[in-house]
C-alpha cells in the first residue's frame, strides 16, 4: 500500500528539516569536528587492539559470553529506541484523523524500524569482523555474520515486543493527563512551590502535581532501596566503605539522571519571563537533586559508620556525586526534550573520558570540563534567543 | 526609584531585523508604543507577524536594531525588559500537566506577584474560568486554553501586554469581556496593548492604530483618526485593509 513508508517519509522529512533550519557553521562544525573525532577514536581503538591482541583473542569469557550478551543487549536497547521512535510517528495526533486502523500503523512503524535497524546490523558486523582481523582472530567473517545475528534478534525481539504493545499513542497526551476533578490536593506542592512554583510537576508531566502510583515507579523505589540497603549491610559486615561509597555514588547518579528533565526550558513560557536560564535550570535541577541525595545518604552513612577513619571517602564520593551531577545537568539541558540522548551521551563521555585519562592522566578532565562549559554556554543562547 | 516605570514609551523597536536559520523573516521594523496605545498588528499569513512578536519577546536572536520595553534594553538586560510586558502563550505551549491554578501560580512566582494580582479586574471570574481552573490545562477546549493564556499575561499588571491572534478561540462572552478588560487598561493610560489578529472587522473598534506587515516590513500604517473615520463606515477599513494586502508586492510606506 502507498502509506506503508509513511513513517520512513516523515523521518526522514524531520531529518531533512532539522538539518536546514541548523546553521551552516554548526553543521561544518558537526561534520568536520565530529568526522575528525571519530577517525581519532578508530585509529585509537586500532591501536589498543593490536596492543591487546595476543590477550584479546585467548579471553574465553569475551568470546563465550561477554561479547554476545553485549551485542544481544545492544540490539534489545537499540530495538527498543527505534521501534518507539516510529510509533510516535505512526500514532502522531496530526494522523490521528487519517482512516488507518491501530494494525496498519504498528505494520507501518515495523516497517520503518526494520529499514532503520539494517544499516545498523551491516555496521556491527563490520565493526566485529575489521575488529577480529585486526587482532587476527581466526574465522572473522563468521564473528562478523554472528555478530549481525545476534545483534539482529535482539532488535527484532525488543521492536517486536514494543510494537506489539502498542494500541494506543505513545507518549503521554492530553487523555493521559486526565484525572478525577478536585478533591486531592497536589502532595508535591510542599517541595514544589518555591520560585517559579510547579516548575517540578511540569517537567514530570504530574497531572495536576498528582503523582499517580504506577507499578514501574514502585519497582525503581523496591529496586534502589534495596540495592542501597545492600550495599549499607555489606560495607557494615565488611567494616569497609568500598560497597556503600560506590553504591551511593552511581545510585545517586541514576537516580538523578532518571528524574531530571529540562524541556520546560524550551518552552516559551518560561523564555518570554523574566526569569534567567541560570535561575530556571538551577530550579528545575532542585528535585532531582534532592532526591539524589537522600538515596545517597543512607550508603554513605552505613560507609561511615563502617569505617569511620576513612570519613574522606565517602564526603569525597558526594562530592563526585553533586559534580557529576552537574554536569549531567548541563547534558540534559543541551539535550532538553530527548533524555535518552542525553544520558547516552553522558555516559559515553564520561566512559571515553576514564578511557582517554588512562593514557593521558587527569589532565583529560579539563577537556570533559571544557565540553560540560560548551554545552552550558549552547543551552543558555538557546533560551535566550531560540 | 526605577527609572523604566516612568517611562511614557511602553515599546520602542528601532530598525528590528530578524532572520529564521539565515533567511531575513523582518526587516527594517521602527514602532513605538506609548501607555494608552491599542496596536493592531496586521498582515497574511507568513507576512512576519509571529516572528516580530517574537523578536519583541525575544524568543528570537536579533540580526540587527534593537528593543526597548518599558525603557529597558532588551538585549542588554533580558529579564528586566521580559519583565515588562505579557504575552499570552501560544495554546500549544502551555504546559498541559499543570492544572490552570497551577500555570497562573507559576507565571505569578517569577514575576513577584499575587495569583490573583491583575489590573483592576478579576479576569478568572470575568472569563468564567473558576470552575476549570483546579484541573489540568489537558482538559481544557481551545477557548478555556486562551483564557488562561490572558489571564497569565494579564498577572501582574504589566506596562506592555501582548495577544499574539490569542482573541481568536474565544467564545463571544469571552471575547467581548477580554476586548472590555483591554479597553479599560488603555483608557487607564498605564498600559499598551498589541494585538495580533486576522479579524480585521475587530480592529476598528477595539485599537487607536493598527499597521500592515507585508513581506517582513510596514506596508501600511492607520492611526486614531484614520481608524475613527473607517469605523463610521461599515465595512470602510476592512475594504482598505484588503486593498492595501491585493496591492502588488512594491510596498509603499503611507
Amino acid at each position: 500500500m502507498r502509506h506503508d513508508k509513511l513513517v520512513l517519509t516523515l523521518l526522514w522529512r524531520e531529518l531533512l528539516a532539522g538539518l536546514r533550519s541548523m546553521r551552516r557553521r554548526d553543521l561544518a562544525w558537526i561534520a568536520l569536528g565530529g568526522g575528525a573525532l571519530l577517525a581519532y577514536a578508530i585509529a585509537d581503538v586500532f591501536v589498543a587492539l593490536r596492543g591487546t591482541a595476543a590477550a584479546l583473542r585467548q579471553a574465553q569469557m569475551l568470546w563465550t559470553i561477554g561479547l554476545p550478551a553485549a551485542l544481544l543487549s545492544l540490539g534489545c536497547l537499540s530495538g527498543n529506541a527505534f521501534a518507539g521512535l516510529c510509533l510516535s510517528r505512526a500514532f502522531a495526533p496530526f494522523l490521528k484523523a487519517l482512516p488507518l486502523s491501530s494494525a496498519e500503523r504498528r505494520r507501518m512503524a515495523a516497517v520503518a524500524a526494520v529499514v532503520l535497524g539494517i544499516p545498523l546490523v551491516l555496521t556491527i558486523a563490520t565493526a566485529v569482523g575489521l575488529g577480529c582481523a585486526v587482532i587476527a582472530k581466526p574465522l572473522a567473517p563468521v564473528w562478523a555474520l554472528g555478530a549481525a545475528i545476534l545483534f539482529a534478534a535482539g532488535f527484532g525481539m525488543a521492536a517486536g515486543w514494543r510494537l506489539r504493545r502498542a494500541y494506543e499513542p505513545v507518549g503521554v497526551g492530553p487523555a493521559a493527563l486526565v484525572v478525577e476533578s478536585g478533591a486531592r490536593r497536589p502532595w508535591l506542592g510542599a517541595f514544589d512551590r518555591s520560585r517559579p512554583a510547579w516548575l517540578a510537576s511540569w517537567a514530570w508531566g504530574l497531572p495536576a502535581g498528582r503523582v499517580r502510583p504506577s507499578w514501574l515507579l514502585i519497582g525503581a523505589a523496591i529496586l534502589l532501596g534495596m540495592a542501597a540497603s545492600l550495599a549499607a549491610v555489606t560495607s557494615l559486615i565488611h567494616r569497609s566503605t568500598g560497597p556503600a561509597t560506590m553504591t551511593g555514588l552511581a545510585g545517586g547518579l541514576l537516580v538523578f539522571m532518571l528524574s531530571a528533565r529540562f524541556h520546560p526550558l524550551g518552552s516559551p513560557v518560561l523564555r518570554t519571563a523574566p526569569l534567567g536560564f541560570a535561575k530556571a535550570w538551577l530550579r528545575l535541577a532542585r528535585l532531582p537533586l534532592q532526591l539524589s541525595v537522600a538515596f545517597f545518604l543512607l550508603p554513605a552513612g552505613a560507609a561511615l559508620a563502617a569505617e569511620p577513619s576513612a570519613w574522606a571517602v565517602p564526603v569525597a564520593s558526594g562530592l563526585w556525586l553533586l559534580i557529576l551531577n552537574g554536569a549531567y545537568a548541563v547534558f540534559a539541558a543541551y539535550f532538553m526534550t530527548a533524555p535518552f540522548v542525553a544520558a547516552l551521551s553522558f555516559l559515553s563521555t564520561i566512559a571515553y573520558t576514564s578511557y582517554e585519562s588512562l593514557e593521558y592522566g587527569r589532565t583529560v578532565l579539563i577537556g570533559f570540563a571544557a565540553l560540560v562549559l560548551w554545552l552550558w554556554y549552547r543551552a543558555q543562547q538557546r533560551y535566550r534567543h531560540g | 526609584m526605577d527609572s523604566a516605570a516612568d517611562c511614557p514609551e511602553a515599546l520602542a523597536v528601532r530598525d528590528l531585523s530578524a532572520d529564521y536559520g539565515g533567511h531575513p523573516v523582518v526587516g527594517g521594523i521602527e514602532l513605538t508604543l506609548n501607555r494608552g496605545d491599542v496596536l493592531g498588528l496586521l498582515g497574511a499569513n507568513g507576512s512576519g507577524k509571529s516572528t516580530l512578536l517574537k523578536a519583541i519577546t525575544g524568543q528570537i536572536r536579533l540580526f540587527g536594531g534593537s528593543v526597548a520595553v518599558n525603557g529597558v534594553d532588551l538585549a542588554g538586560a533580558p529579564e528586566r525588559a521580559k519583565g515588562g510586558f505579557g504575552l499570552a502563550i501560544d495554546v500549544p505551549d502551555l504546559p498541559a500537566a499543570l492544572s490552570g491554578r497551577q500555570y497562573l501560580q507559576l507565571v505569578a512566582s517569577i514575576r513577584g506577584c499575587a495569583e490573583d494580582d491583575w489590573p483592576g479586574v478579576d479576569v478568572a471570574e470575568r472569563l468564567s474560568l473558576k470552575r476549570w481552573i483546579d484541573r489540568p490545562i489537558a482538559e481544557y477546549s481551545l477557548g478555556t486554553r486562551a483564557k488562561v493564556a490572558i489571564a497569565a499575561a494579564l498577572l501582574g499588571a504589566p506596562p506592555l501586554l501582548i495577544f499574539d491572534e490569542s482573541l481568536n478561540g474565544l467564545d463571544p462572552l469571552a471575547a467581548w469581556e477580554v476586548k472590555r478588560v483591554i479597553l479599560a487598561l488603555a483608557a487607564s493610560g498605564r498600559h499598551a496593548v498589541i494585538i495580533s489578529t486576522h479579524v480585521v472587522e475587530a480592529v476598528p473598534g477595539l485599537c487607536n492604530r493598527a499597521v500592515l506587515l507585508a513581506e517582513g516590513s510596514i506596508a501600511r500604517e492607520w492611526d486614531a483618526r484614520q481608524l475613527a473615520e473607517a469605523s463610521h463606515t461599515p465595512g470602510a477599513f476592512e475594504f482598505h485593509v484588503m486593498q492595501a494586502l491585493s496591492e502588488p508586492m512594491s510596498w509603499r510606506r503611507r
